[in-house]
């Protein structure tokens, strides 16, 4: 009787790299520039309009 | 040194634009139209937009950098399907361009008072469901944001030399109260948007010019 442990990983914010609670007003959408990442910004940084920055294109927002 | 000196000749002062680079628009007709125009105001988001002070006082915009955004905008709002792009006018003279601007991509316009609860009040029976929101002034346009932001949706926002980017995903820095500066910026938009869509071959032009984006001012109100 071994129980498994379940963790879930939660997609984290591309500004300030902490993890995004799930229900938070956080967003998410490809990155206008090239559009083949997903960017994610949670509450705060949308709040305080923390730059983002594309991982492949290196298009910084907002 | 003598290709450098060269260079800075062919670098307007302006606008801040080297002549040799394209832009979607002739230079002349965008600074005529005043798209460079900031206010004397400016806040620390919008530093990397602003390319000088003039004598006046007034902040001058990048051109090059309105271009680039445009152009950025304009690949973003291609990947959503028309009919869950919304753009929102409070301001006046955005009622005009905004309507042109839905009317020419098939998005959905919402021109005037945004009545609160429009995005995210599922019980409101005319509320829409966007997937991204355009505003014409994040000011202007508070309660916009603020919706777009409960219900996770990207904001693209016209921000001049006086906005911040609270609730904001992408910036197209422009002047965001002129009449002449508000239908450019709509028009070039929708261009671009239906060019990237594949809709518009990329030497064709519209059916619309910019006059038809622009706001049209009654004559009571020209002789007042």
């Amino acid at each position: 009787m071994t129980e498994k442990a379940s963790t879930i990983t939660l997609a984290t914010c591309t500004s300030c790299g902490k993890p995004v609670p799930p229900g938070a007003e956080a967003t998410k959408f490809q990155c206008p520039n090239c559009g083949e990442i997903i960017i994610r910004r949670c509450t705060k940084c949308r709040k305080f309009g923390r730059p983002y920055k594309c991982p492949k294109c290196g298009f910084v927002g907002p | 040194m003598a290709d450098e000196g060269e260079n800075k000749e062919k670098f307007d002062e302006e606008a801040g634009v080297s002549v040799e680079e394209e832009l979607l628009l002739p230079r002349d007709t965008l600074l005529s139209a005043g798209i460079h125009i900031g206010t004397r105001m400016k806040t620390r988001d919008m530093e990397q937009f602003i390319y000088r002070v003039r004598p006046d006082g007034l902040f001058v915009l990048d051109v090059k950098k309105t271009d680039e955004r445009i152009r950025v905008a304009a690949k973003f709002l291609a990947r959503f399907e028309p009919s869950r792009i919304a753009a929102a006018a409070a301001r006046l003279y955005a009622h005009e361009p905004v309507k042109k601007f839905c009317e020419a991509i098939g998005a959905t316009p919402i021109i005037g008072r945004f009545i609160p609860g429009l995005l995210s009040n599922p019980l409101y029976p005319n509320r829409i469901e966007p997937n991204v929101l355009i505003v014409s002034d994040p000011r202007a346009d508070a309660q916009a944001v603020k919706e777009a932001s409960s219900i996770g949706i990207p904001v693209i926002a016209l921000c001049s030399t006086d906005n911040d980017f609270a609730g904001v995903d992408l910036v197209i820095p422009t002047n965001n109260k002129g009449r002449r500066a508000l239908a450019i910026i709509y028009w070039l938009l929708a261009r671009q948007t239906l060019r990237e869509r594949g809709e518009l071959p990329q030497d064709k032009e519209m059916p619309l010019t910019i006059e038809d984006f622009e706001a049209k001012i009654s004559k009571e109100e020209e002789e007042g």
